[in-house]
């Protein structure tokens, strides 16, 4: 009876000790953040798209490095031109908020501020991944052998035509006819729904130029049916590219250079845990050679990872100056 | 030759035991997607596409091809036997389809001429991508706005056919189409248009869940008033076997010239920057309208199933050729496959058949092998498909709603959708109440939009001059061709008024 006692006994002790520790050991649990095992990204562009190739390749990078357990469902939704998916993300609340993630560029945040009342306070901006550029390209019949012919042209009340896509596009597009001086009845912009129906059209020749990133012109260039002949940056592109002048060595005039950042976002009420883990996690991502190799050299973009805090600053900054030029209170 | 050798270069790739799987696999989900309303191929491919990163590329892209391929055989099932079109591309074989299975019993018959004129159509799009794929892209590309803006006014004359009795309804429901299509986003100035403050609004209506809503849900409406006056459950006769569904040789020749002519209409249109295979699908069932057909269409005319399948596929081989030759994605399906191609480390583009000809000709000829794969399925599955019919009305009705709810649901991932189809379907039902047709609304609707864009276009490239549509060959021509086809009825009518005047 006296060992049955005693045995009792012990495993009570035991019992008690060891719930304690998964007591603590689950309080500990609670303070850091693990994914669930389904984590939903919202695009807010059309699949295929450079924004869609962004995400699908850090998700990519999450699963196959295992940075991120669990699967990364990346989902596109476009309606209103992505206003609806924004929004619905950024009024995401408990759990779901935790497990939901954007993909959020300057070309979203501009007609985001100016259609609608959502502004990127309403989001926990995660990271800043890149920075892309722009050039203008010319199709193999063209009739300006360069852009500065066709910027005398303009000025000489000839009428000049660019193609190019929404957003970010046309912000980069309207500083640089302020740079030139050149109305927008001389020199005009038709939108497309997307750059490589504004390549299509150049192709085509259809309009004279068309703006691009060099990811979606790149191949265009290396057949030869795409010629680069202005970098919107403040010094030249390597590479394929190369043979585009900036705007200060074809006249006399400032360089133009919009830089166009992909970042990451999330709903404004997930929690400060989660995001620390996915800030870090997308750092990672940046660091890998995969990313580097892959994406960044390839598309010619200019790594640029921002963790949330230094991301936030910046765009909320960006989006003032934004409104601020362009008149939205 | 070069090419067919090319061709044959590509069977030996395609024919490996693991592509034939591969395509297998992909045609019989295409299907399955397909008939699925609200879930198209751009929905299907690009589920599937995450989990392909682990194939060879080749082996990819021959089960994605075939997914999309076969997805417009699927679009019609539900077209012909409940009046749902699978996808936008099947709004048209609905027209005759479901009055061939419904009315005159013939279910069987009508998912047979559907599966072979999309062979037919297909099979003419193949070939012509073969050997003259890269031409035609080239051709594809001259087609600017100032083009495109002709073509889609003749496309638009196609509505006259369609009006029916009462050219007044017919125009007013025109109108309706024209002026839903302009709720939304300004696709040229980005400006907000009739969003009245909604975000939802604001992304306009979608055309997938318009389409269930107008056709299908409607229908359930007026299934439960047919219902209240006669509980007796309409029961269809049909046969239930793949030999009581086989066309004889008299539909066969109904069916085979507006295949043809479909097929090689919808490789051109399919060919088009952003015209896409509903396009195509509308143009093979406008032309047929100027063909003799031995009974009127609408009425379930095999000549209008055959024209607007075949069209449809024949477009969705044909919008191949710019995004193989050039990377130029001819709609949503061939963006995501593009982007596909660059994930698995491809560069699509102008240099793809010369870097990578293995894949490039992997792929056409797996489409072959696709189209052989998928018409036999379709075929094989026709018989199950048919019992569909036998289904009492009582069970009919909840089966059709969930239908509907979940395809406009899954289009957009969003509630929105849903409730779209719902005030689609009411509007729908009191159309039909009252003798308006739809099939000009839907038109309108599609056709408005990129008619409003590619004229706007064209307008700010002339500056607002009307000359862009008379000094450019292309356009030149179809213009006269638009002219012709208004003022030739025109004209001939008054002769034939005046011929009366002088015989009386």
């Amino acid at each position: 009876m006296g060992i049955k006692k005693k045995m009792v006994t012990l495993l009570a002790v035991i019992l008690i000790l060891s719930t304690a520790l998964i007591g603590c050991q689950s309080q500990e649990v609670s303070k850091t953040y693990t994914p669930d095992s389904t984590i939903n990204w919202t695009v807010t562009s059309s699949p295929g798209g450079g924004s869609d190739i962004f995400t699908r390749m850090i998700s990519d990078i999450m699963t196959t490095e295992k940075i991120a357990d669990g699967t990364i469902v990346v989902t596109n939704k476009t309606d209103g031109g992505g206003e609806v998916g924004r929004n619905d993300v950024a009024h995401l609340q408990g759990n779901k908020a935790n497990n939901t993630l954007l993909t959020f560029n300057s070309g979203d945040l501009m007609p985001m501020v100016k259609n609608t009342k959502n502004r990127s306070s309403n989001f926990r901006i995660l990271a800043i991944m890149a920075v892309d550029k722009q050039l203008i390209f010319k199709g193999k019949n063209t009739k300006y052998n360069d852009f500065k012919e066709a910027i005398e042209a303009a000025k000489n009340g000839g009428t000049v035509i660019i193609g190019g896509s929404k957003g970010d596009d046309i912000a980069t597009y309207e500083a640089m006819l302020e740079e030139i001086g050149v109305s927008k009845d001389n020199m005009k912009y038709i939108t497309y729904d997307s750059t490589g129906d504004a390549i299509t059209a150049a192709l085509g020749d259809h309009v004279e130029f068309v703006i691009s990133k060099p990811a979606a012109a790149s191949q265009y260039v290396e057949a030869g049916t795409l010629i680069p002949v202005l970098a919107l940056a403040t010094e030249r592109y390597t590479g394929n590219l190369a043979g585009a002048p900036t705007l200060s060595e074809i006249g006399d005039y400032e360089n133009v250079e919009i830089p166009v950042w992909r970042g990451i976002a999330a709903p404004a009420a997930m929690s400060d845990e989660a995001v620390a883990f996915w800030s870090e996690a997308l750092g990672k991502v940046a660091e890998t050679q995969k990313w580097k190799n892959d994406y960044i050299d390839k598309n010619k973009l200019v790594p640029d990872y921002k963790d949330t805090v230094k991301a936030t600053e910046y765009v909320t900054q960006y989006e003032k100056d934004y409104m601020e030029a362009n008149g939205i209170k | 030759m070069e090419n067919l050798e090319l061709l044959l270069r590509g069977f030996t790739v395609s024919l490996t035991p693991m592509n034939i799987g591969a395509a297998f696999l992909g045609a019989i989900l295409g299907l399955i997607v397909g008939a699925m309303p609200g879930i198209g191929s751009l929905a299907g491919v690009a589920l599937l596409l995450p989990l392909t990163y682990k194939f060879d590329p080749t082996t990819a892209i021959i089960m994605l091809g075939a997914l999309y391929y076969s997805n417009m055989y699927g679009g019609s099932f539900s077209a012909i036997l409940l009046n749902i079109p699978g996808d936008s591309p099947a709004v048209m074989t609905a027209l005759d389809g479901y009055p061939m299975a419904k009315k005159k019993k013939r279910p069987g018959q009508a998912l047979f001429t559907a599966n072979m004129s999309s062979f037919i159509g297909g099979s003419v799009g193949i070939i012509i991508l073969t050997f003259a794929g890269p031409a035609l892209a080239n051709l594809g590309l001259k087609f600017g706005p100032s083009e495109m803006t002709a073509i889609l006014l003749i496309a638009m004359t196609s509505i006259s056919w369609l009006v029916g009795e009462n050219p007044i309804k017919g125009m007013l429901i025109t109108m309706v189409g024209i002026l839903l299509a302009s709720i939304g986003m300004d696709t040229l100035s980005g400006a907000p248009r009739y969003d009245f403050g909604s975000m939802y609004l604001l992304g306009g209506i979608p055309f997938t869940p318009f389409v269930i809503g107008t056709v299908g849900f409607s229908q359930v409406i007026s299934l439960i008033n047919e219902r209240n006056k006669s509980s007796e459950n309409e029961k269809v006769d049909t046969k239930l076997s793949i030999r009581g569904s086989l066309l004889t040789k008299h539909d066969f020749r109904r069916l085979l010239p507006p295949a043809l002519r479909s097929g090689f209409l919808g490789t051109f249109v399919g060919v088009l920057p952003g015209a896409g295979a509903t396009t195509g699908s509308f143009m093979g069932y406008a032309v047929q309208k100027k063909f003799k057909s031995e009974e009127e269409l609408g009425t379930g005319a095999i000549e209008g199933i055959a024209a607007c399948e075949a069209a449809n596929n024949a477009a969705a081989a044909g919008a191949f050729a710019p995004l193989l030759a050039l990377g130029i994605p001819g709609s949503g399906t061939g963006a995501v496959l593009l982007g596909g191609l660059m994930l698995w480390g491809l560069n699509p583009g102008p240099l793809l058949f010369q870097n990578n000809p293995d894949f490039a000709w992997g792929l056409i000829s797996s489409l072959f092998l696709a189209n052989i794969l998928t018409l036999m399925i379709a075929i094989m599955v026709i018989p199950f498909l048919t019992k569909i019919l036998s289904v009492p009305t009582k069970y009919m009705i909840p089966i059709i709603t969930v239908v509907c709810v979940v395809g406009s649901y899954s289009t957009n991932n969003s509630m929105y959708g849903v409730l779209v189809m719902l005030l689609s379907g009411i509007l729908g039902y009191v159309m039909q109440k009252n003798d308006y047709p739809t099939a000009p609304m839907l038109l309108s609707f599609v056709l408005a939009k990129l008619l409003e864009s590619n004229m706007r276009k064209a307008f700010i490239i002339s500056g607002g001059s009307l000359n862009i549509f008379f000094t450019r060959p292309i356009t030149l021509v179809l213009m006269i061709i638009f002219i012709a086809l208004i003022v030739v009825p025109i004209v001939r009518s008054l002769l034939g008024r005046r011929k009366k005047e002088y015989t009386v």
